[in-house]
């Protein structure tokens, strides 16, 4: 569905991605972990249009949309929830979602779509017409979840959702990301939460400093030592713990 | 006494009548700071190209005659409302599209530049004589218990009455109007919902032209004088803008009229009966805004600017 081949984008000089290879099939749930400033979200962002990489293509269901304009690939039905969620905070809930339907022509239609939304995130419509920028972290996630969803896409990018919550809500994000998955959407996901992520993960790849260092199924990335070692806190320093404590 | 309260209350209703034209530049500037952030510093010499292209459309089809009928003034408005469309489209061709990725205040520094040289192109095109403008209605007035309420006069309130509602709805109601404050707000995100960022600015700054040229029309005719230097009065509308709470569209109307009746009230009455106001008309309108901006630092009808991530 999603290919990317040999990617490389710029942040002016300074090189964020090196040579990026991944591709998604329909109806993945894929997930790339990495730590900090390794390049996850650039990766999201190159899809989109948001920054152009310089070299490389990705393709979108046969289609080379790296060249394109944001606008346009997003109307080809890809969604992105942005980093840091974005939503508009000085509009209500209902504007939001109204802006996330900005492209569908039928009132009927964005209607009923908001509809759904409230039917899986409750909240939402008890706050519609309350300032978006007044909610809590995880309505607002629920929020740029939604807004992403009112047009339906195909593919679905979710950039950190576990961003800034507390460990309960990242559950909560985590349960409703699973059931989107599970209700056919295709999911390419970036985290930190990785123990999280690769729980519900098809399928996994490991960014350091821009380029891909390891990719594999969950199991194939739990055996992994490094993965372990660097991401699930099961790193030399317990080993050596162990050693201590006898 | 009775006369005190007849000159106030004429005072006060020409007061309403200037104030509702500084209500309409100061529309021009919340609605290219709402929707960029930009304080567009050549709003009032976009008002004074706009009067230029009512005058001429209106002496083209005027022949010989001196006092424009009706439809010649409305011909001319929508002459100039056309021209308006062309020409804010072409501003943001050519000030905001290539700096889009700028820092604000270059593009507030091109606006201003591309004021001066707005003022110089129609000295040169239209000379830099003034020219002297026809009101349709004549001098047409009806006299309410001594007070003259001219037409003219009454045409540019409900004028501005209307146009800023107009946009108040359209700002809050329509999917546009949103869609243009949440390009406002976060471009980025407005552009991954699949809105065309680009067409939102050209558009507002269409609006903007055509809000100005509007202005143009109405108040060319009130001052019976179109000149190169009328886009100062620009300057004179933005502390209406900043009074009434810059980027809150009712707030234009506001402080729009709250700035005109003290301009007109402080030059008639209190300067007649109090020597001293005479000596600071000039910059009355000035401390009225900074008591007000002490009060309340958003202006009357501003909302304070949530910044979170």
């Amino acid at each position: 569905m999603l290919k990317l081949i040999g990617v490389e984008t710029f942040y002016g000089k300074i090189k964020a991605l090196h040579g990026i290879s991944l591709k998604v099939l329909e109806g993945q749930l894929v997930c790339i972990l990495g730590a900090n400033g390794a390049g996850k979200s650039t990766i999201l962002k190159s899809i989109t249009g948001l920054v152009k990489p310089e070299y490389g293509t990705i393709h979108f269901k046969g289609r080379r949309i790296d060249q394109m304009d944001s606008e346009d690939i997003v109307k080809l039905s890809i969604g992105h929830v942005p980093e840091w969620r974005r939503i508009f905070s000085e509009l209500t809930v209902y504007e939001n979602l109204l802006m996330g339907g900005f492209l569908l022509k039928d009132d009927d239609l964005i209607h009923e779509r908001m509809e759904e939304a409230f039917q899986h995130f409750p909240i939402l419509k008890k706050r519609k017409t309350q300032q978006a920028g007044n909610m809590s972290g995880g309505e607002q996630q629920m929020l740029a979840i939604s807004r992403a969803l009112m047009l339906k896409p195909k593919l679905l990018l979710l950039d950190e959702p576990s961003l800034g919550l507390s460990p309960l809500l990242v559950q909560d994000i985590f349960a409703t990301i699973k059931e989107l998955h599970e209700s056919g959407v295709t999911i390419l996901m970036v985290e930190q939460n990785v123990n999280q992520a690769l729980k519900i993960a098809d399928y996994g790849y490991v960014l350091t400093t821009g380029k891909i260092f390891l990719s594999g199924t969950y199991k194939d990335l739990l055996e992994e030592e490094k993965v372990r070692e660097q991401y699930l806190g099961e790193g030399k320093y317990n080993r050596r713990a162990k050693v201590w404590s006898g | 006494m009775n006369s005190l309260i007849t000159d106030l209350a004429q005072e006060i209703f020409s007061g309403i009548a200037l104030g509702s034209i500084y209500a309409l530049i100061a529309l021009g500037f919340i609605l290219i700071f709402k929707a960029t952030e930009v304080v567009n510093f050549a709003q009032g010499e976009l008002m004074m190209v706009g009067a230029y292209v009512n005058f001429f459309i209106i002496q083209g089809i005027m022949g010989d005659l001196h006092v424009p009928t009706g439809w010649m003034f409305l011909m001319g408005l929508v002459g100039s409302i056309l021209f308006a469309i062309v020409f804010g489209w072409f501003l943001d061709l050519v000030i905001n599209r290539p700096l889009r990725d700028e820092s604000v205040f270059s593009i507030i520094m091109a606006t201003i530049s591309m004021a001066i040289m707005l003022r110089a192109l129609v000295s040169m095109i239209a000379g830099s004589e003034s020219l002297v403008p026809q009101s349709p209605f004549g001098g047409a007035y009806f006299n309410l218990g001594g007070v003259i309420i001219s037409v003219l006069d009454l045409t540019i309130i409900i004028g501005a009455i209307v146009l800023v509602s107009a946009f108040y709805y359209f700002f809050n109601k329509t999917r546009w109007g949103i869609a243009m404050q949440a390009t406002s707000e976060d471009p980025i995100a407005a552009q991954l919902m699949g809105v065309p960022v680009k067409r939102v600015y050209a558009l507002v700054w269409i609006f903007a032209a055509i809000v100005a040229a509007i202005s143009g029309v109405l108040l060319s005719p009130r001052a019976s004088l179109i000149d190169t230097n009328m886009g100062f009065l620009g300057l004179k509308a933005f502390p209406a803008a900043v009074l009434g709470g810059f980027g809150s569209i009712p707030g234009a109307i506001v402080g729009g009229i709250i700035l005109g009746v003290i301009e007109t009230v402080s030059m008639g009455t209190l300067s007649f009966h109090f020597h001293w106001v005479k000596e600071i008309n000039d910059i009355i309108v000035w401390i009225v805004l900074i008591a007000v901006l002490m009060i309340r630092p958003t202006g009357i009808l501003g909302t304070e600017e949530i910044k979170k991530v």
